[in-house]
């Protein structure tokens, strides 16, 4: 009555197809990429233009890191776009990258490199406050401003465990120490609305809709709802806020995260990977980023968009990413121990 | 009785293999689950978990699978009841309408209710309009951010799981103990509660363990509205703590528990002996609703079928048609609904063979202990998606490096990845995590039908492939068709395990979706959300048509 043939046939079938799918004519380069493929459009249709290289891109939010880990020297991947430094740590730390060329890197920065080479940031996006237009009045702000009981009831922001805040309290930690960090946070946690939901564009429409007062989130989502024409009503939303460049007490500047790459320890096309690290940092590409994704090109003299520009000077926090990046651990457990996602406890 | 030991006696050597692979084959994820668990007490020293809000967060979970699961039961049951037992306006299209819901994912049921009930959104704006307010600190309005909307969320999508079996139980059952009780002088209330609502708990109870599976699985409408669960623990110690290990070990006692519940479920029901007679002789006889009563029932249920997928099509119709108008359609939406539909039909394909052969399987004497093995799988189902997926990830790849190292060996080459990365690891995770859904679907039609014409055929000499062909797959074709309606319409909906296992530059309909979702960018994500609804609401339509689904 049963015929085990079936089965066989349908699985060898299916692994031949996989197998035909792999081989192909042109120049192509396999990118894993933690970031949204229409974010990466207009940046890879330029590069294809350029080098007739071929991106074939795997977008995913979470364990591309842990995949390419898995499939370890057969991984067809060939570079590692990610966001979060957080992610870049830990390609570093699963052994998944190989070092890039010094002379690729030398444009960028180095406080935003890898002391290695095994991975390099691409873009910076600042941690700041969107504030109502309406109900404050001011124009200049420190992190630790909003631990004060005039802020009671006024802010939001998304879950504290996810890794744009954990990167942000990350460097809280940083600045002010374990039991300041703890302390500040208890504080703004009892000074929010309720419990924190949403990404960051909803915590504008918060604003907007006069649940909350002060928001804290990355520029460029502001940037993104004020030019979105297939919302409209985005850009109404984001009118209502205007952003501040919040600094530290102890003199430093606004906290940055960044986006990145990594150059894949076995990429079967190393010669095109590189080739797109190198047009990755290059002043083209880095001029395409500030202008669709309003975030801060990483190679300096490349200016950010006009509209990034009128919000005003900032000066970012210098204390290099991977020290911040090592804290991420002990951040996420001090969201946990205050029950920071369960909202205000007074 | 004879007939089966007379087959039993001819089992050879390679169909026990075949179970065995079979068994091995389905319980790899678990497997793979435990390793990774087991691996933090080997490995270096672990990061810890996320303590704190582990407990509160296991109350919220509870409480969430409380509320879902009741009124799921409540819908479900008491739907199918109506439709089944009493004739009023609709209950006709109400019958298969009402299980148009299972084609919308979670994920996009809360987004498209976020957008109707948020601030911004229609409802609110009119009620401003109206009481002339512009804040809202000036008026009260539900929060459907809340654990009370993901509640609600999830129970109007989730329902037609409960629906379905206590349908098909209501529609094979004889009125005459029903008919007795009335006789004896019991009103329809004391009928339903005394008689109906004890001898339907089996079909009660598969419908809602597939429902609080999902929502225990469930990571995407949860999280969206900030609800604290497990699974927002378990992803917060992988991701933040870079503690995988540990988010396996949080993964694993979840499943236990899990395991525990469904273990005493059939534990207690053991006591009883359900007697299902099949006959046809005494058909419950639905009667007529009178005039109000029939007006509310049909209102009712239409409503249901209104929140779970009238109002979510609207609005995701409402965003697709407004996008289109603006940015055009991307090219790559078409690709993706190609790719969603031959991958969707070839893990149905695959999960109604084998399903169909451990149906047939599992009804021999002598192999049940071996199986019971099988119904560990369907724990997987309860495994947040990414991890499990990860957990697939690494033990495939396991294996392709085992193959690669033996193709070395042999023929000095590599064979590169064969199984990870592949389509056969997408059809894999799909087959793994739905042949229970296709194999309950089978091995019930096969209870329902009897093998009285197989022995028919035998005795008349037919061989075993003119049984096999002439006999039941025709008279089993309404059963098998139905089983891969609801896997094709899982497989399109499925979102996590797709997102990490599928091959390199290949889209389905739901990554699409999810990636514009995560780019912030919701209306980009209306049309390909709306042809994965459609997809879905097809074979459910089609099935309607044939009277499948509505066996």
């Amino acid at each position: 009555m049963i015929n085990p043939v079936l089965p066989a046939l349908l699985g060898l079938s299916l692994s031949l197809f996989s197998a035909a799918a792999a081989f192909s004519q042109t120049r192509t380069v396999n990118i894993y990429s933690y970031r949204e493929p229409a974010l990466l459009a207009p940046l890879l249709a330029r590069f294809e233009e350029l080098s007739g290289i071929r991106p074939v891109v795997l977008f995913a939010k979470n364990g591309l890191v842990e995949r390419a880990a898995a499939e370890g020297e057969n991984t067809p991947a060939d570079v590692i776009l990610t966001v979060d430094i957080g992610n870049l740590a830990a390609a570093k730390s699963l052994k998944i990258g190989q070092p890039i060329d010094a002379d690729i890197l030398a444009p960028v920065p180095a406080i935003y490199r890898d002391p290695d080479r095994m991975w390099t940031a691409l873009t910076l996006r600042a941690r700041v406050f969107y504030v109502s237009r309406k109900r404050v009045d001011a124009t200049t702000m420190s992190y630790e401003d909003i631990a004060g009981p005039e802020w009671a009831g006024r802010v939001c922001t998304r879950s504290g465990q996810h890794p744009y805040n954990i990167g942000f309290i990350a460097s809280r930690i940083a600045h002010l120490g374990s039991e300041g960090a703890r302390e500040w946070l208890e504080n703004v946690r009892d000074n929010l609305t309720g419990r924190p939901t949403g990404n960051d564009r909803a915590q504008v429409q918060a604003i907007f809709s006069g649940v909350c007062d002060l928001a804290i989130g990355y520029t460029y989502y502001m940037g993104l709802m004020l030019t979105n024409t297939a919302e409209p009503e985005q850009k109404q939303w984001a009118a209502a806020a205007r952003i501040i460049y919040p600094t530290n007490a102890n003199g430093k500047g606004t906290h940055v995260n960044v986006s990145g790459v990594v150059l894949g320890a076995y990429a079967p096309n190393r010669p095109e990977a590189l080739e797109l690290i190198r047009f990755l940092v290059s002043d083209e590409a880095q001029a395409i980023y500030a202008q669709t994704n309003f975030e801060f090109p990483v190679v300096p003299g490349v200016p950010p968009s006009d509209l990034v520009a009128s919000w005003g000077e900032f000066t970012p926090d210098d204390t290099p990413l991977i020290e911040i990046a090592a804290l991420r651990a002990e951040a996420s457990r001090l969201v946990d121990e205050v029950l920071f996602d369960d909202g205000p406890q007074r | 009785m004879t007939a089966h030991s007379a087959r039993a006696a001819h089992t050879g050597p390679l169909p026990r293999i075949l179970d065995v692979l079979i068994v091995l084959v389905t319980a790899l994820p678990i497997i793979a689950l435990a390793a990774l668990a087991i691996s933090g007490f080997t490995g270096p020293a672990s990061a810890g978990i996320l303590g704190r809000l582990l407990p509160l967060a296991v109350g919220e979970t509870f409480v969430l699978l409380a509320i879902v699961g009741t009124s799921t039961a409540v819908l479900g049951l008491g739907s199918a009841w109506l439709v089944t037992h009493r004739r009023f306006p609709g209950h006709r299209l109400l019958s298969w309408a009402l299980v148009l819901p299972l084609a919308v994912p979670t994920y996009l049921s809360a987004y498209a209710w976020v957008e109707l009930l948020e601030f911004t959104g229609p409802v609110q704006t009119l009620l401003r309009g109206l009481l002339g307010v512009e804040s809202a600190r000036e008026y009260w309005f539900f929060t459907i951010r809340s654990p009370g909307g993901a509640a609600f969320v999830m129970s109007v999508v989730l329902y037609p799981y409960v629906y379905l079996t206590c349908r098909a139980f209501f529609a094979l059952r004889s009125g005459a103990v029903e008919a007795a009780a009335r006789a004896l002088g019991a009103g329809p209330v004391r009928t339903f509660f005394t008689i109906v609502l004890p001898l339907s708990r089996p079909a009660l109870v598969v419908g809602v363990s597939l429902v609080l599976l999902e929502v225990l699985n469930d990571f995407g409408a949860v999280s969206f509205f900030g609800v604290n669960t497990m699974t927002a623990a378990i992803y917060a110690t992988w991701i933040n703590l870079g503690n995988l290990a540990g988010a396996a070990q949080i993964a694993i006692v979840l499943l236990f528990v899990v395991g525990l519940v469904i273990y005493a479920e059939v534990a207690a029901r053991k006591k009883h002996t359900y007697l299902m007679p099949r006959d046809s002789r005494t058909p419950h006889a639905p009667t007529a609703l009178s005039g109000i009563w029939g007006g509310v029932a049909s209102a009712g249920l239409f409503g249901v079928v209104l929140a779970g997928f009238g109002l979510p099509v609207a609005q995701l119709g409402f965003s697709a048609i407004r996008h289109s108008a603006v940015a055009g359609i991307d090219p790559g939406v078409w690709r993706a609904l190609g790719q969603t539909v031959l991958i969707a039909g070839i893990a149905s394909a695959a999960c109604l063979v084998l399903g169909y052969v451990i149906a047939r399987r599992m009804r021999r004497p002598g192999t049940p202990t071996r199986f019971s093995l099988l119904r560990l799988g369907v724990l997987g189902y309860a495994i947040p998606g990414t991890v499990l997926a990860v957990g697939l990830a690494v033990s495939l790849g396991t294996i392709d490096a085992w193959i690669n190292t033996g193709a070395r060996a042999l023929t000095g080459a590599g064979v590169g990845l064969i199984l990870s990365g592949s389509m056969f690891a997408l059809v894999y995770a799909y087959v793994v995590r739905f042949l229970m859904i296709s194999h309950g679907a089978i091995d019930a039609g096969l209870t329902q039908r009897g093998d009285g014409l197989l022995d028919a055929a035998r005795v008349l000499g037919a061989g075993r492939w003119e049984r096999l062909f002439r006999v039941e797959l025709p008279t089993l074709w309404p059963t098998l068709a139905g089983a891969a309606a609801l896997v094709f319409i899982e497989c399109v909906k499925e979102l996590p395990a797709t997102l990490l296992l599928r091959p390199l530059g290949l889209d389905t309909l739901a990554t699409f979706v999810y990636a514009s979702a995560s780019a912030e960018l919701f209306s980009a994500a209306a049309l390909p959300a709306l042809m994965i609804v459609a997809v879905g609401a097809l074979p459910v339509f089609a099935a309607s048509r044939l009277k499948i689904l509505a066996r």
